[in-house]
């Protein structure tokens, strides 16, 4: 973090966070800087979790993605396994899939989304 | 792809909306099969079925003796993840369904939902990751909770909790006892000393009545000479067949303690838990070539591991040789076996269950399931009398 700036006030709050952090821990004798990273396991969100998506395989190729990749497409969406590409369909855009039951067939079908503002 | 994809859009019959009718204290869903007789003939005689979900909130049960689709249930949810476990008598199908927020219990032979539990509540938004178990009495039913609360500025993660509800609570039940536990827990299976084995860094066993968790596999904590750290990947608990908890893991093996990456070999194995006697296993069953999504034991054949994604792959755990493997038509996640262990099936993604001769691996049929895609549902095999079908 040490050439990071903050340019706002969220920023600014999260360095005080952590400089607060890392004095608690110094006067108790830790070594940890900043407070433990909990690992990703409730979903808040598939923007939550970072993961690189479909370019390529473990190998650093293409053959071991899954064939073709449609049949692919539901499998990673419904979890947030492929974050970064579809709409969460887990929690802020359910019915994103709605009237498209086969990824194969409906693909056409998959649209865009945007964030609405609430109306109260 | 495009002969494939024609042929399953001719295949596919448009779902009906969810009827609910309040029956008896217990709902009943839509059953689109319209003839009824209980089996007479060759009562004491066993087939195998398969239970197995599809989207938009089909239920469908198949009789694998003929691959024909006894009857199809319409859930009153999305099936997200799909994930199905068997009561222990078969009769009941609970799926994990409500975009995985949500226990649905159902009668095979007509349909009937018996059992309803939601997780989220108030602004505590909880999901579980694959995490189902029904205990061997089958009157326990038991799933992960991961709940969030959702503030109106920010979000708090809370404890990871094993849940337990009671599967005579029927409908709008609630968890009867929870136990913190660690976290990233995804499958789990219920063993017969009544404790459940859960998937996660490592394999736990929870013991249900006190919460008391330990240890039964060591995966990332593991100690292995000569062995890196294994990475499991699995939301599917497929070990009904061989009454087995079964995860595969990849891990680098390294030539000697300098544990040199640049040398190592990546295999790929199995962490397995008898869940008849507790013995737990973790071996090696060959060399990592291609990735696969799932695998486990033929059935009869403890020797024969078989692991699938696009290919299809038959190994010889004992000398990691490959007996036999294929490319497939297309991408499945899930392999399974019938109970003998002469065939298997493989299914998620579409909408299709590939049969295959487990000997041979030659294509027997498919069977294309009304609907849309599995997704990442896990499907179950099982036997049963006929004389307690209802067809």
């Amino acid at each position: 973090m040490k050439h990071l700036k903050p340019l706002n006030k969220k920023a600014e709050l999260l360095d005080s966070a952590m400089d607060k952090n890392k004095s608690e821990n110094q006067v108790k004798g830790d070594d940890a800087t900043v407070e433990e990273v909990v690992a990703m396991q409730s979903v808040v969100g598939c923007t939550g979790t970072t993961d690189p998506g479909w370019e390529v395989d473990v190998f650093g190729g293409v053959a071991g993605l899954c064939q073709p990749m449609e049949s692919d497409l539901y499998g990673c969406a419904d979890p947030c396994w492929w974050p970064a590409q579809v709409p969460d369909v887990m929690n802020t855009y359910p019915d994103w899939t709605k009237g498209a039951d086969s990824a194969g067939d409906d693909w056409r079908k998959l649209g865009d989304v945007f964030p609405k503002d609430d109306k109260k | 792809m495009i002969s494939f994809s024609n042929k399953l859009r001719q295949l596919s019959v448009a779902s009906s909306l969810a009827l609910l009718l309040v029956a008896c204290g217990s709902e009943q869903v839509a059953e689109t099969s319209d003839t009824k007789k209980v089996a007479s003939e060759n009562s004491a005689e066993k087939s195998d079925y398969m239970v197995v979900v599809n989207r938009p909130n089909n239920m469908h049960f198949v009789d694998l003796s003929t691959d024909e689709i006894v009857r199809t249930c319409q859930l009153p949810d999305a099936v997200l993840p799909g994930t199905v476990v068997m009561s222990p008598d078969n009769l009941t199908a609970y799926v994990l369904a409500g975009r995985f927020d949500r226990i649905l219990g159902v009668d095979v032979n007509n349909c009937d939902l018996t059992f309803d539990a939601k997780f989220s509540y108030d602004n505590v938004r909880i999901k579980s990751i694959g995490s189902l178990a029904v205990s061997t009495d089958g009157e326990e039913i038991y799933t992960i909770h991961n709940p969030t609360k959702l503030h109106s500025d920010h979000y708090e993660v809370l404890a990871s909790q094993f849940a337990v509800y009671n599967a005579k609570d029927g409908i709008d039940a609630k968890p009867t006892r929870t136990f913190d536990v660690p976290r990233q827990i995804n499958i789990m299976a219920a063993a017969d000393d009544g404790r459940v084995y859960l998937s996660g860094a490592d394999v736990f066993v929870i013991d249900p009545k006190t919460g008391q968790v330990d240890t039964a596999i060591a995966s990332h904590s593991h100690n292995r000479s000569n062995y890196g750290q294994p990475d499991v990947l699995t939301v599917w608990p497929l070990g009904k067949v061989n009454n087995e908890f079964v995860r595969m893991y990849t891990v680098p093996k390294f030539t000697d303690e300098t544990q040199n990456m640049d040398t190592a070999t990546f295999m790929w194995g199995y962490e397995k838990v008898d869940l008849a006697t507790g013995e737990t296993e973790v071996k090696d069953f060959g060399v990592l070539e291609q990735i696969f999504f799932t695998g486990m034991a033929r059935p009869q054949h403890p020797d024969e591991f078989y692991a699938v994604l696009t290919q299809l792959k038959r190994h010889k755990v004992s000398d990691l040789s490959v007996i036999k493997e294929i490319d497939l038509e297309r991408t499945y996640y899930v392999i399974n076996f019938s109970t003998d262990g002469s065939k298997l099936y493989l299914g998620g993604t579409y909408n299709d269950i590939a049969v295959y001769d487990a000997e041979s691996l030659t294509k027997l049929n498919n069977i294309v399931l009304p609907g849309g895609d599995m997704s990442l549902g896990t499907f179950q095999v099982f036997s049963l009398p006929r004389d307690k079908v209802v067809y």
